[in-house]
């Protein structure tokens, strides 16, 4: 594959886990293991307890869309050529929220509200990105 | 908040730059426009400052260490936060506490901003703030192509449209106001007529937010001098005193461009019925009750921000804002006029300071034809819950 130009994630020991376990097609969270409260974004410690026994446990994988915006401005040349394209909050099935982009949608389709699933994109040998399309079956 | 700082310290001096957008003039020659201009404004030799207080810094405004170098000041106290408009409460109200509390003499907040300059700074690949994930400083998310600022405040109008069911033709009364007000300013750099079809036609940036609901890119400078209340009554000008003051709400229930609960990055629960203890503290900390500030100014860089700060200081209930400003109520002459000198939306991006300034000029009565009758309590506040009272 080409140069990949856009911005990739900045990996630190906090959030390594998540981008690995995404690279295997898993998605892990950090969730507590005194609370059990899952959390994000991933941290050393527990915002809801204070615990230090952070774990990582695979979540479902889908959600609902809480909010999203489609982007027609070329701030950052890497993306010019997929103007317009949607960027949402997922609220997780398990409480959290994420961000990401939306794909399979037609613009008319989004809404506050509608179920996606998560689908994994191998962007380069090492970076595979979570993406959500709306939910099937 | 404690009523301990009420009316301890006051602004004397204001000055600014002209205002435009290609300015010729580098960032530090325009902060030494506005800063001779507040010196001239105050009655006040350059010798006098002691203090600086910024948080525009290098390479979009100056750093204080340009500053003192390059006007030939010598300092002794400086505060300097994040190149960032979240902080410019957290910078006036650092002046104020600083020269309450004898550190300082007369502090000098000195912002200026070159955006037509540094345009490659604001959400491209050089904005380096642009690159924090996992939702902040605006919920960049820069692996998707959430770079800039406007995508946070998309993100929460797009939500406040769903559980509200507020329209974008709503929103427009926010600049279609803003803009009314510029008209009757001479500085503004935005200065044509708006109409809701006008905002309704402006292309699509980040939906919901079309191009008239984002402040304006511009260059300008704004610098305004602090020093405590029994010197202020000895110098040129009528006193604005800093009646009260309430900082900056941070948690996980905190998203900067989003009310508390609306559900933005982590926000959980719901919204409350009316406006949150916390965020009324300013009030009881000026002795100022919420229905005698006369004006509302507000850090506008996205017109939902305006709908956001109503609601939080509960100048309206939650999902009311998007009605509440509706038919000139927050334009000229309106009953609760906002931004009277055109804001981020119109006059020039000074970070707010641009506002700070037309509030001391209301409370001295300098106002001319925008000047709201018998200013005598204004209020600044932001969408993320800080705020200072101004009286005379």
């Amino acid at each position: 594959m080409g140069a990949y130009e856009k911005p990739t994630p900045r990996i630190n020991p906090d959030n390594a886990r998540f981008w690995e376990s995404a690279h295997e097609g898993v998605l892990r969270l950090p969730r507590c293991g005194d609370c059990a409260a899952w959390h994000w974004p991933p941290g050393p410690i527990c915002p809801a307890c204070f615990s230090e026994r952070i774990g990582w446990e695979e979540a479902q994988g889908h959600g609902t869309v809480s909010t999203w915006t489609v982007v027609h401005q070329d701030w950052f040349p890497a993306f010019k050529a997929d103007i317009p394209y949607t960027v949402a909050q997922i609220e997780l099935a398990e409480g959290v929220r994420l961000t990401a982009d939306i794909v399979e949608c037609p613009a008319d389709k989004l809404r506050v509200g509608l179920p996606v699933e998560i689908v994994f994109d191998r962007v380069t040998e090492t970076l595979t990105l979570p993406r959500f399309r709306p939910r099937r079956g | 908040m404690s009523e301990a700082l009420r009316d301890k310290a006051a602004i004397v001096g204001i000055g600014t730059s002209k205002f435009g957008r290609h300015l010729p003039e580098s960032q530090l020659a325009l902060a030494a426009q506005a800063f001779k201009a507040a010196l001239a404004d105050a009655g006040l030799e350059r010798g006098d400052i002691d203090g600086l207080s910024i948080h525009i810094g290098w390479p979009l405004g100056v750093d204080y260490d340009q500053v003192a170098q390059a006007f030939g000041l010598e300092i002794d106290f400086v505060n300097q936060a994040w190149t960032h408009g979240r902080f410019v409460t957290g910078s006036l109200q650092t002046a104020a506490m600083a020269v309450a509390c004898g550190m300082a003499r007369v502090v000098a907040c000195v912002n200026v901003l070159s955006f037509t300059r540094e345009r490659d700074i604001l959400g491209g690949p050089h904005d380096f703030e642009g690159y924090r994930e996992t939702g902040g400083t605006h919920a960049e998310t820069p692996h998707y192509g959430l770079t800039a600022p406007a995508g946070g405040a998309a993100l929460a109008m797009q939500r406040y449209m769903a559980l509200y069911g507020a329209t974008g033709a709503e929103l427009a009364a926010v600049p279609v106001a803003l803009r009314a007000h510029a008209r009757l300013n001479p500085k503004a750099v935005m200065r044509k007529p708006m109409s809701v079809a006008d905002h309704q036609a402006s292309r699509m940036v980040v939906d919901p937010l079309r191009l008239f609901d984002c402040c304006i890119v511009s260059d300008g400078a704004a610098v305004v001098l602090v020093t405590a209340a029994e010197r202020a009554r000895d110098l040129g000008q009528r006193p604005v005193y800093i009646a009260g003051m309430q900082g900056m709400a941070a948690g996980r229930n905190e998203f900067i461009f989003a009310p508390p609960g609306l559900g933005i990055n982590q926000q959980s629960g719901p919204r409350p019925a009316s406006a949150a203890a916390r965020d009324l503290a300013v009030y009881r900390s000026a002795g100022i009750p919420r229905e005698a500030i006369q004006g509302l100014y507000t850090y506008d860089a996205f017109s939902p921000l305006v709908l956001f700060v109503l609601e939080r200081f509960g100048f309206c209930a939650p999902g009311e804002a998007a009605a509440f400003v509706q038919e000139g109520r927050i334009g000229p002459g309106g009953a609760l006029p906002v931004n009277t000198s055109g804001g981020l939306l119109s006059e020039a991006h000074v970070a707010g300071w641009n506002s700070l300034c037309e509030m001391v000029r209301q409370l001295r009565g300098e106002a001319g034809t925008r000047q709201i009758a018998d200013a005598r309590a204004l209020q600044w506040a932001t969408a993320w819950g800080d705020s200072v009272i101004l009286r005379n």
